[in-house]
């Protein structure tokens, strides 16, 4: 009797491992990792003299000197501003437009698709460099120069291929008939792409628009060439200020601070959202 | 609740592949139709020109008299159930159930108190806030069917909505289901490929295979007067038994012979009818119920000699398939007379045939020329495995 009853329980799963050393391991990497930000940031705090000796310095008098110089005499706002605009909007076209793309690449079935998804991918293939002086010139023509519309579609364009062939794998993991569901239901096909397709890719386009803005914030090649002082972003501008005869390195350290938390902070507040999307929408295939 | 009338559908898909042709039944009001057929035979596909997910190549839809053909999905006011995916991950059961009805502009008393409804005749009003992902097979799939049932759909349109459920519940839920359609007085077109399920809960069969209507009948007339070969094989479990026959003139009569053994025919069965010609190829089949066990040793007349190719328990019943002249035939007896024979392989068995009980086919076209002989099948079939009852009414 004893014997059939054990027979019946399953046996437990084997106890989970902990591995401490694992932990040791990455705390070593990230220590490693984030170090050299870390004594970047610091940089930012110190005067110039203290920030151009040749040895470390752990132990200083912090001050806002270098912030002072970029933000005050220098206006580095303005191009804050540039780049929060140019990131935002060519984030926001990309996406958009590249969901519909990406969902109509996914869902029909049209004479030519798979070249027109190949095409797409083609567009990333070259090195933009290449292509630098050919868009210059356009640029000339249409007085795109400097521009904040010219950084904006450059952007949007060079994004849209990753958009497009992120998303329509995202696209094609959810089951069609959620939309047919729907449109039995009573929608039209645009209703049931709104609430039920699109709440369903959101966390999908979430981390895709994370990544594209990322992207956009940290240009740096076309902006310098395509701007010159109305329209210049945050990578350039930060260059050119912190680059000249000299470096100063305390400068750039300041510079490093202001045009990494806003992306930090951005990343922490839609990974909140990402994060409650994915536990929330759990799909099954 | 309304008539749904579908007149020579055809579908041909982008690259050629001719789903449907030419198939053509109705629904009546308030009742119950099965597509049923093996997989690939174009149930679902009707089922989704059915609903406007698709549009038809040839042919007209008509619900109530009006051609919906070229209707959009939602101007048809149909409800729709899956195997699966029917529910929306990302919203509660609630909301799911709300869905078609938020898409009908009603009231939130309204909307509750139909969900409330609904919720308790299906059992799952405490499941309300979960999501479909927190849910099991069975709870999910009743959560899809109640989202068909909280509003007066035309007809109601269900795609295999039990097949993947595990036994005992399907078993369950085709009882729920009939007392369903009687309470809500539905329409209703369902598509499955098991036969028990088509057998027990339709009205009528619409026995489809390759994109071609086999054969519409209520489900006990399918079973004892099929039309075709393929519906004789196909409904009944265990199939149908299918050999060739050679036919023979003796004393005056008709016969079949079955290699040495000879099987006698009714003379006027035989000769009523359309006229079989000795030109062509014949098939009889017969049910293995209607065939019974005998010692090896019997002789005379529809016994035939074999040996035993393998035993199938099922408990209640055994199934003994024996090997004879060239072919395996089934033979479906009770448990007690199974063992008074020897189960192991190879040993010498012999089978009497019920020659009334014969059907035979054109072998060409697999027509049946001649239905068994019974008059009354309820009596004929007290040993067979076909659900009784399951008459329409």
């Amino acid at each position: 009797m004893t014997k059939s009853h054990t027979l019946m329980v399953s046996p437990d799963a084997p106890p989970v491992q902990r591995n401490w050393w694992a932990y040791v391991i990455i705390l070593i990497i990230c220590v490693f990792n984030f170090l050299p930000y870390l004594y970047v940031v610091m940089t930012g705090f110190m005067d110039a003299t203290t920030s151009n000796r040749p040895e470390p310095q752990w132990f200083f008098t912090p001050t806002l000197e270098a912030f002072r110089f970029l933000l005050f005499d220098k206006n580095l706002m303005h191009n804050f501003r540039n780049s929060l605009v140019v990131s935002l909007s060519a984030t926001f076209l990309s996406v958009t437009l590249g969901m519909f793309c990406a969902y109509a690449i996914a869902r029909f079935d049209f004479g030519g698709r798979d070249d027109v998804s190949f095409w797409v991918l083609t567009n990333r293939m070259m090195p933009p460099v290449a292509v630098l002086i050919p868009i210059f010139v356009t640029f000339q023509t249409l007085r795109l120069l400097d521009t904040l519309t010219g950084l904006i579609i450059l952007y949007t364009a060079m994004q849209l291929p990753f958009v497009v062939w992120m998303l329509t794998g995202y696209f094609r993991d959810i089951p069609r008939r959620y939309e047919e569901s729907a449109m039995v239901d009573g929608d039209t096909w645009f209703q049931a792409f709104r609430k039920v397709t699109l709440p369903l890719m959101m966390p999908s386009i979430t981390a895709t628009a994370i990544f594209v803005m990322i992207l956009s914030w940290n240009e740096y090649v076309f902006a310098l060439f395509l701007t010159s002082t109305g329209a210049r972003t945050m990578p350039p501008a930060i260059v050119a200020y912190s680059i000249g005869a000299n470096i100063s390195w305390n400068v750039l350290g300041a510079a490093v601070v202001l045009i990494t938390a806003p992306l930090i902070l951005f990343v922490l507040i839609v990974q909140r959202q990402l994060i409650s999307g994915l536990s929330q929408g759990t799909l099954r295939k | 609740m309304a008539e749904l009338r579908i007149e020579n559908l055809a579908k041909t898909f982008k690259g050629g592949f001719q789903a449907l042709s030419g198939i053509s039944f109705d629904v009546a009001d308030r009742e119950a139709v099965f597509l049923l057929g093996p997989s690939g035979a174009g149930k679902t596909t009707t089922l989704r020109l059915v609903a406007g997910l698709e549009l038809p190549s040839e042919g007209r839809i008509t619900i109530d008299g009006k051609d919906v053909s070229g209707w959009q999905p939602r101007e048809r006011n149909l409800a729709m159930v899956y195997d699966k995916h029917s529910l929306f991950p990302h919203m509660t059961v609630f909301e799911n159930l709300a869905y078609p009805l938020r898409n009908r502009k009603l009231k939130d008393a309204e909307i509750r108190s139909r969900i409330g409804t609904v919720t308790e005749t299906l059992q799952v009003s405490e499941l309300l806030e979960r999501y479909p992902s927190q849910l099991s097979g069975g709870q999910m799939q009743r959560v899809a069917i109640g989202r068909a049932l909280v509003r007066e759909a035309n007809v109601y349109l269900l795609d295999e909505p039990i097949s993947h459920l595990d036994a005992k519940l399907r078993a369950r839920m085709r009882v729920e289901f009939k007392r369903l359609q009687r309470d809500y007085r539905a329409t209703m077109l369902y598509v499955s490929h098991d036969q028990l399920e088509a057998m027990t809960m339709a009205d009528r069969i619409v026995l489809i295979n390759q994109g071609r209507v086999e054969q519409i009948a209520p489900p006990q007339e399918l079973f004892d007067r099929p039309e075709t070969l393929f519906a004789a094989t196909f409904v009944g479990e265990p199939s149908m038994n299918v050999f060739e026959a050679r036919l023979l003139q003796q004393d005056g009569g008709f016969g079949l012979s079955l290699g040495k053994s000879r099987i006698a025919l009714d003379r006027d069965w035989f000769a009523t009818g359309e006229p079989i010609s000795p030109d062509r190829a014949y098939l009889a089949g017969i049910r293995p119920q209607h065939v019974t066990l005998a010692d090896a040793g019997a002789t005379g007349v529809n016994v035939v000699h074999g040996t035993v190719f393998a035993v199938e328990t099922l408990g209640s019943r055994i199934i003994f398939d024996i090997e004879a002249e060239g072919t395996v035939v089934r033979v479906l007896t009770s448990t007690d007379t199974g063992r008074q024979y020897s189960h192991e392989i190879g040993t010498p068995i012999a089978f009497r045939v019920a020659p009334e009980l014969i059907y035979l086919f054109e072998a060409q076209t697999g027509r049946t020329v001649r239905q068994a002989q019974f008059t009354d099948p309820a009596g004929q079939l007290e040993n067979g495995f076909a659900p009784q009852g399951a008459r329409r009414q």
